[in-house]
């Protein structure tokens, strides 16, 4: 299979400090892979770095195949990464369809957004991902006005519109009740092999539920890659992150 | 009829409504003398678009906005004095403004070549069609060099409010330090009248007022159209959240630089108008008090709504000339502006078009109550 993301010896030094440092993966195309590690691992910083908002001091960032280090944040976007953040970061003061409708993003240039409405195979994309997300009865609420559950399900259905290949997703069962965090599991499942995606997460009957290989960081640095059954007996893993409890 | 198409044939009633009276006032209001004060209000109306569309859409709080407006005003000042009867009467073969006579070095040519330091700048002026472009390019090319440095560089908020406000000072010094070309604080004064295929505009006739009103409404329909594009749903959504914009694929300092040009160059097309109509350029049009009193004018109305901006700077023009030639006010109009700025700001965040929504809003809810209680009564009676 074709790798969709290579980190390669990715490092960030902030002032001394490595938070990221010499961390080296691949993720294949259409994969899910769940990031792991304790408190200050490196994961965000991570996703930071391949996102663009922090520059990198050293190592590349490969996104099928083309080096997409250090790229300004709306280049490595067009160039297909899309990334939903720990905080839910959606339009508040615009509609649930507005925000979909800006997510339509393959054309993202000033001068050809100056036209009214939208090509018909966007608007089925949208309602597409408005059936997989559940935002029907929402579509004319200001985003700002919905739960917690709602507005992370926004942002996710958000990234699918705008067709990132590859999908970085940052804590996306953060504050959520158990039926929010089945039903997110549940998108994140469907999208699974059309889109290559990448997840940091500290739920671990979520990361059960979702993974399939599990990446493990610690102290900026990888620890320990393999299928989820594996790594929670790796005893480097349980040592560094897992604490003498074992998995909980 | 549901509540969103309530809202969208009420939208664009008041469109309708408005700019039947704009173009239809001539009709019924036959002084002069007033239609040329409405036709000067009318101005300020695009200059409160030029501030929504910067301010309430793009989250860009330009307390500069007179720069452009100023600049604009100056360029087609600059043709229409050369077009002056006294520029004619100075003794030379091209014409001449008269002030420059005044501030000649002795012995100085009477040419507009050479007569003060820099008065060359003035020689393509003598096309009144130089002024007249020139009074939306300057003004378009200064803001598309000065948004592409502080949006690239991602200044916003506050930040672009002090930029912008010191920069209108500096111009306003710059020309009342440049006397001998600009006249300093006296400004240009003593214009011809604008003249487009030898007719004569002059300020007190119909057809004047009409340059004035078709312009608005011509802008007011034309930048509705822009904040309904997808552009503009898209320079929303960067005012919002820029980051979240940024990680969707969009550069959004183009489409801040885009909307803050466009702001600009109504701005300074705003400005040529004044000129049109009020014959005169001053240095006061960038003095800050000018800059801010746009962004009043914009708030009361509704800074998130263009036609509620446009229509709050005309209504509060129109009750200052009001109130100020009643003895009474004079003195007190200053205060009783601040006042209602304050209060709008605290109490109605979304200005007139705010309150204007809330009642249409409101008239939706009891319509839509009154028919359920009708239902609930007819049930019993099958």
């Amino acid at each position: 299979m074709a790798a969709a993301l290579t980190i390669d010896g990715l490092e960030v030094d902030f002032g001394g400090f490595k938070a990221v440092d010499g961390m080296t993966t691949v993720i294949d195309e259409g994969e899910l892979r769940v990031v792991l590690g304790p408190n200050g691992a490196g994961k965000t910083t991570l996703m930071d770095l391949v996102s663009g908002k922090t520059p990198s001091t050293a190592g590349e960032v490969r996104l099928f195949g083309k080096e997409i280090t250090n790229w300004p944040e709306h280049q490595i976007a067009r160039a297909g990464v899309g990334r939903k953040f720990q905080i839910p970061s959606v339009f508040r003061d615009l509609t649930v369809r507005d925000n979909l409708n800006v997510a339509v993003s393959h054309e993202p240039r000033v001068f050809r957004n100056l036209r009214l409405g939208m090509a018909a195979a966007d608007r089925s994309r949208i309602d597409e991902v408005i059936a997989l997300t559940g935002l029907e009865p929402v579509l004319d609420t200001i985003a700002g006005d919905l739960s917690h559950g709602q507005m992370q399900w926004l942002e996710l259905g958000m990234l699918i519109t705008q067709q990132a290949r590859v999908i970085l997703l940052d804590e996306p069962t953060a504050g959520m009740t158990q039926a929010e965090t089945a039903k997110t599991a549940d998108i994140i499942l469907r999208l699974k092999g059309a889109h290559t995606i990448l997840v940091v997460e500290h739920d671990m009957a979520f990361v059960r539920k979702i993974a399939e290989r599990v990446t493990v960081m610690h102290m900026g640095k990888l620890l320990a890659e393999g299928p989820m059954a594996r790594i929670e007996q790796d005893p480097a893993v349980r040592e560094a992150y897992l604490g003498s409890g074992g998995v909980h | 009829m549901t509540r969103t198409k309530l809202f969208k044939y009420g939208d664009w009633g008041i469109y309708i409504l408005f700019i039947v009276i704009v173009l239809g006032l001539p009709l019924v209001m036959t002084d002069v003398f007033w239609l040329n004060r409405i036709a000067k209000y009318l101005v300020y109306g695009m200059l409160g678009i030029a501030i929504a569309l910067s301010w309430g859409y793009a989250g860009i709080l330009n307390l500069g906005q007179g720069l452009f407006f100023g600049l604009g005003a100056y360029m087609v000042a600059m043709s229409l004095k050369l077009q002056s009867y006294t520029s004619l009467q100075q003794g030379s073969d091209t014409p001449v403004p008269d002030f420059m006579l005044w501030n000649a070095e002795p012995g100085a040519p009477t040419e507009l070549c050479c007569i003060t330091s820099g008065s060359w700048l003035w020689l393509p002026f003598q096309a009144q069609w130089f002024g007249m472009v020139m009074a939306i390019v300057l003004p378009v090319i200064l803001a598309l060099v000065l948004s592409s440095a502080i949006f690239r560089l991602r200044v916003s908020g506050v930040y672009v409010a002090i930029i912008t406000l010191a920069l209108v000072l500096l111009v306003r010094l710059l020309i009342i330090d440049a006397q001998p070309i600009t006249n300093g604080f006296n400004g240009l004064t003593d214009l011809g009248w604008l003249t487009i295929g030898g007719f004569e505009f002059d300020p007190y006739l119909v057809s004047t007022y009409y340059i004035v009103a078709v312009s608005i409404c011509v802008v007011l329909l034309a930048t509705r159209w822009l904040v309904s594009t997808r552009a503009g749903l898209i320079l929303q959504s960067t005012r919002d959240d820029p980051n979240r914009s940024r990680y969707l694929g969009y550069d959004v300092a183009a489409y801040q630089v885009f909307f803050f040009t466009v702001s600009a160059g109504i701005a300074g097309f705003a400005g040529m108008l004044y000129v049109i109509a009020a014959e005169f350029a001053s240095p006061s049009f960038l003095d800050i008090t000018f800059s801010i009193s746009m962004v009043v004018w914009a708030a009361v109305g509704g800074r998130s709504s263009l036609i509620g901006a446009a229509i709050g700077a005309i209504l509060i023009n129109t009750i200052e000339a009001t109130a100020s030639e009643t003895e009474m006010f004079r003195e007190a109009w200053k205060l009783i502006i601040g006042v209602i700025f304050v209060a709008v700001v605290l109490y109605m965040p979304r200005g007139l078009a705010g309150l204007a929504r809330d009642a249409v809003g409101l008239f939706a809810q009891t319509r839509d109550s009154g028919k359920t209680r009708t239902a609930r009564s007819g049930a019993p009676a099958e």
